[in-house]
């Protein structure tokens, strides 16, 4: 192929260590990692407000922050909590995972890969800097309009939210679309769509809720950016809007969410039980069915957040139904996972006991769910801490728990030294216990009648001793995260002898040394079987009543570029540069308008210059050969 | 390993205990005011009982299945250092198939009785009785509540007669609110631009408290609300109380309250819904002034001033709360109240906008002297009646448009010196300009705008003012 003669604009990045390699890294293993510790510090962000937020409520008529804090922390709280925590807590295992466990060098596009954490990252301090800049945003993380319209949340809070989460979504999707290309093109050869990890099913699955939810919202946010910024009327009754609309279209995106959030957290745990249990996963095809069952009844149920809203009854039946069915798939995976451990030799170390507790909590969850798919029982649980308690049980008993699991299970792989047991064991029992008398006692709040988001309360409705449990409740989840943190200190100054396959684990990261070399596989594995790795380790389990039939793994096939040299991906700074371009470009309909001489148009410079800035990006991006030496 | 000495917690602590600790709860604290449980009539009744018939569900559910759990974990715990491998089972259809069917078979028994319940509480039942329609009107951070046909406005707090249904028609000013009382139904969202409707019955007498439940802005957790349940004779006379006029005051320090309530809080606080006709044109200049209020506030750099809706004070003395439900209704409380509303309820409105509290112009004796009147304003005995007042009759054409004037709310947004409120000062008005000018201005405000003022005067005047009462107003406007 003739190389198009065209300048180059910044060299590459020469050396692997130091700042300006991070910056210019496309190695999908260390933007997991970048992933990871962003979303870990944000979960302490996040915690805190939460520590506040209890310590506000700890007693009644309390003035610890006055209305206004509290409304901004609350929001910030679930705010930071959905979409700085989870969303990319989930994305560090899968940059650090998926390719590992379907055999690939890289992601797809690992230059999009870079992009998507840097727009992430940019996204998320753009949303925090509103904190600095005359106030967080304080309409709740579900952003209800009408009381978003510039009329009645005048500040620039409520601006920060809506752009902030704009170009977080541009981060989810560009990073969506990359996960679905890998896992459908970039499977080792043999490995056809149901001998994928659970995990990677959970990923696909995951990355498709992603890329078609996403948009949705982005619609919702931009329509509310045009009604602050240029008073256009989408969601403003006094000129015919509808607030009604907004609360469709975020939860038609919202509930979808709630998937993206809890779906990798099953496939981690769907991956932690079968190799702690020392047995397969029991039903495999149906636990990956009932998978992407889930992600797609998910598209149905979206009104049943909305139940009080007055949509009549035959809405509120249909949705009480489709939203009770999807009760039946979740159903599948719990069944499916205790049999796994049925008849099992369970190793209790960490990340089984945290796997083992998501399944505990997640059944409290799903079943006080089953109480509110019921629009009658939701009129009184609507809006209440019952609802706190259940989604609490469900995205902190089930996701950050699964989350933890995976972080335990994985750490050897990634870095070479198991995490601490004895730590692990004491955070987790004190997480349990403390998650459970932080959210327990909400159940009974909520049928006492307290409503959700409210700043303060009064005496003598017998609110008092719950929500008191409940704030010493949050200190002891405080100190088991602050175990963690210990325990993660406490191992990496540690010296441990890496080990390539600590737990004898069934998929193919554990194939490979850890942590694995920047190329991952010297040779691209030829996949016989679901599990491939466990059965090159136990050939004579193949014969067993399923009825595998074929032999252990052949030779791993020569590597296809041959000569033994590697081609890895060289690093680049355009999509650092271009993600710098995205967030000036979408921050440019803040606040910052100029009036065009001669006119009445209000000119978003800023996003002109972020324009400038992202385009010189993507043309060097566009220019920039893959990689250094004779790239395609 | 330490597991042997771990498990049992696991157990007892978090695991079974939990979720019935709210069932336990429950049984013992019925009586709390917001609850759920413990209901008081029919709507809420029948809530309550599909939750506790879905709760058992649950509960023999979560035993089997965290048992199950709990059970494999104990059992199949590894012992020692055992490392052999147990049975690879991969799965089992027919096992599979049964826990699939079960939950489905679990749901049809929870739907059937959900969606009937829907249709059934879907509006009053229509054969029992007349039912009683009230207004709600939903305001950042208050209830507004009108009884139609009856001409009674009062806010915060709602009274209904026992054994009737009632059916709450309801809109917004503002935001989304949501309207509950936990006693008596399960919560209605308002959305503004629409209309919502619930229906609910008290089956017994009480002080049911209520509470906005949507996420409504600053003072969200202080928008709260009283329904009180009483006998039918009861309300009815409460009714009939609402349209006598005030009793004479008493105390010196009342009598100087009401000039000062005039000359502060008039303007945006109605005391006189008792007249019929007052009442009806209540509604309407409530509307006029929020909107006045919200174009003036949309001017990003514009004076953001002083006039809102506020709640109805017609015979506020008789009320128990005050603040929306927030605190009882005692002088002390009230002096507190006045003397800084943001104090007890960060946010509120009239602490930001009214220009008493921007100017800062209420004495310490003003505030004294305001709660004394508030706390004497209650209606006559019922035997003390004599002709209604229809603040109509009687005085000379100026004195009649003097108390036009103030009961069709011109007051809230003219002043009758010279200086300029949300509209222009009124002083001299006459040498300004002629009958036709003052009369088209009134009926038809669009028409002349004086310059540096907005077009926000309602154009509803035409219809609520007869013409007599249009010629007093004139001929009082001529006098300023």
């Amino acid at each position: 192929m003739t190389t198009i003669a065209f300048p180059t604009l910044i060299s590459r990045p020469t050396s692997y260590t130091g700042l300006w390699s991070w910056i210019g890294t496309v190695d999908h293993k260390r933007i997991g990692t970048l992933y990871g510790v962003t979303a870990f510090l944000y979960f302490l962000v996040g915690g805190i407000e939460a520590l506040i937020i209890r310590g506000q409520l700890a007693q009644a008529e309390s003035d610890l922050v006055s209305p206004e804090i509290f409304n901004q922390l609350f929001t910030m709280h679930g705010t930071t909590m959905v979409f700085l925590v989870v969303m990319p807590m989930s994305a560090a295992f899968f940059n650090w995972m998926v390719p590992l466990m379907i055999g690939a060098r890289d992601v797809a596009f690992p230059r999009l890969n870079a992009f998507s954490y840097w727009t992430f990252l940019f996204g998320s301090i753009f949303l925090n800097l509103s904190f600095f800049l005359g106030g967080a945003p304080d309409a709740g993380w579900f952003g209800y309009a009408n009381l978003t319209g510039i009329t009645y949340s005048p500040g620039d809070g409520v601006t920060f939210w809506a752009l902030g989460l704009t170009i977080l979504g541009v981060a989810s999707l560009a990073a969506s679309f990359n996960f679905v290309v890998t896992i459908l093109n970039m499977r080792a050869p043999g490995m056809s769509l149901m001998k994928m990890p659970v995990f990677v099913w959970m990923a696909l699955v995951t990355s498709v809720l992603m890329a078609l939810a996403m948009p949705i919202i982005a619609v919702a946010l931009i329509q509310l950016t045009l009604d602050r910024v240029w008073d256009t009327n989408f969601f403003n009754p006094a000129a015919g809007g509808d607030p009604v609309l907004w609360q469709h279209l975020f939860w038609l995106f919202g509930h979808p969410e709630v998937y993206i959030l809890i779906l990798p957290a099953m496939g981690i745990i769907s991956e932690v039980l079968p190799v702690f249990s020392r047995k397969p996963l029991f039903g495999y095809p149906a636990v990956v069915f009932a998978g992407a069952v889930i992600g797609f009844m998910g598209w149905f149920v979206w009104s049943h957040h909305m139940f009080t809203v007055g949509l009549g009854p035959a809405a509120n039946s249909a949705f009480a139904i489709s939203t009770m069915l999807i009760a039946v798939p979740t159903g599948v995976k719990i069944f499916n996972w205790i049999a796994t451990t049925w008849g099992g030799r369970l190793q209790l170390n960490s990340a089984m006991l945290f796997s083992l507790g998501f399944i505990a909590m997640f059944i409290v969850g799903g079943l006080s769910g089953v109480s509110h798919a019921s629009p009658p029982t939701d009129a009184q649980q609507q809006d209440t801490y019952y609802i706190v308690a259940h989604f609490h049980y469900v995205l902190f008993g089930g996701a950050i728990l699964g989350l933890f699991a995976g972080g335990f299970y994985w750490w050897p792989k990634m870095t070479g030294k198991r995490l601490g047991e004895k730590l692990g064991k004491w955070q987790f029992w004190l997480m349990l216990v403390g998650f459970n008398l932080t959210f327990g006692p909400m159940h009974w709040l909520g049928m006492n009648g307290m409503p959700r988001r409210i700043a303060t309360y009064a005496d003598g409705l017998g609110w008092e001793m719950s929500n008191a449990i409940s704030s010493a409740g949050a200190l002891l989840l405080a100190l088991s995260v602050l175990l963690f943190i210990i325990n993660f200190i406490r191992t990496t100054s540690s010296r441990q002898e890496p080990e390539d396959d600590p737990w004898d684990a069934r998929t193919l990261e554990w194939s490979i040394p850890s942590p694995p070399p920047a190329y991952n596989f010297a040779r691209i594995p030829q996949v016989k079987s679901l599990d491939d790795f466990w059965y090159t380790k136990h050939p004579e389990l193949l014969h067993d009543e399923r009825g595998e039939e074929a032999a252990a793994s052949a030779p791993a096939e020569e590597d296809t570029h041959g000569g033994g040299s590697i081609h890895l991906p060289g690093m680049s700074y355009y999509p650092f540069i271009v993600s710098i371009g995205v967030v000036i470009g979408v921050a440019g309909f803040m606040d910052v308008l100029v009036e065009l001489p001669g006119t009445n148009i209000q000119f978003p410079w800023l996003s002109a210059v972020g324009i400038v800035i992202g385009m010189f990006g993507l043309i060097g991006w566009t220019f920039e050969p893959v990689s250094e030496e004779g790239g395609h | 390993m330490n597991l042997r000495r771990l498990l049992p917690p696991a157990r007892s602590r978090s695991l079974f205990l939990l979720p019935v600790v709210p069932a336990v709860l429950a049984a013992c604290n019925k009586g709390d005011a917001q609850s759920t449980f413990g209901t008081s009539g029919p709507v809420a009744d029948t809530q309550a009982n599909l939750f506790i018939f879905i709760f058992w569900i649950a509960v023999a559910v979560f035993v089997l299945v965290e048992g199950a759990l709990i059970y494999s974990i104990i059992r199949f715990r590894r012992r020692g250092s055992d490392d052999s491998l147990p049975d690879q089972t991969h799965g089992n259809n027919k096992l599979e198939v049964i826990w699939t069917a079960i939950p489905v078979l679990i749901l049809i028994a929870i739907a059937i009785p959900t969606v009937k319940i829907i249709y059934d509480q879907d509006g009053p039942p229509p054969d029992q009785g007349p039912v009683l329609d009230i207004k709600v009107r939903a305001h950042q951070w208050w209830w507004e509540v009108e009884y139609p046909g009856e001409d009674v406005v009062t806010a915060n707090e709602i009274h209904i007669p026992i054994g009737q249904w009632v059916n709450f028609t309801m809109h917004s000013d503002d935001v989304i609110h949501s309207f509950w009382v936990p006693k008596l139904a399960g919560k209605m969202d308002i959305v503004p631009g629409d209309v919502r409707q619930l229906a609910m019955k008290a089956d017994e007498g009480g002080m049911f408290f209520g509470q906005c439940a949507e996420f409504c802005g600053e003072a969200h957790a202080k928008m709260r609300f009283r329904v009180k349940a009483e006998e039918p004779e009861a309300f009815q006379d409460w009714l009939d109380s609402m349209r006598r006029p005030p009793a004479e005051l008493v105390s010196d320090d009342a009598i100087a309250g009401q000039k000062v309530f005039t000359d502060n809080c008039g303007s945006c606080h109605a005391t006189n819904t008792w007249q019929a006709p007052g009442a009806r044109n209540e509604r309407t200049r409530l509307a006029g002034l929020r909107s006045a209020y919200l174009d003036d506030r949309n001017k990003a750099d514009g004076d953001r001033t002083n006039l809102i809706a506020a709640p109805n004070l017609t015979h506020f003395g008789t009320r128990d709360t005050l603040g929306a439900g927030l605190i009882s209704l005692t002088r002390d409380n009230l002096v507190e109240w006045i003397a800084d509303p943001d104090d007890i309820k960060e946010g509120n409105r009239m602490k930001e906008l009214a220009r008493p509290y921007r100017e800062n112009t209420l004495t310490s004796e003003d505030v004294r002297q305001l709660a004394a009147y508030l706390m004497e304003l209650k209606p006559v005995a019922a035997d003390a009646v004599m002709e209604p007042d229809d603040g109509t009759a009687g005085g000379t054409a100026v004195e009649r448009g003097a108390s036009t004037f103030d009961s069709s709310g011109c007051s809230g947004c003219h002043s009758t010196g010279s200086d300029d409120r949300l509209g222009p000062g009124l002083a001299g008005i006459s040498a300004r300009q002629n009958d036709d000018y003052i009369r088209e201005s009134i009926i038809n405000p669009g028409a002349f705008v004086v310059e540096g003022f907005s077009p926000v005067m309602t154009e509803t005047f035409g219809d609520t003012l007869s013409s007599d009462e249009l010629n007093d107003l004139i001929a009082y406007l001529k006098t300023l």
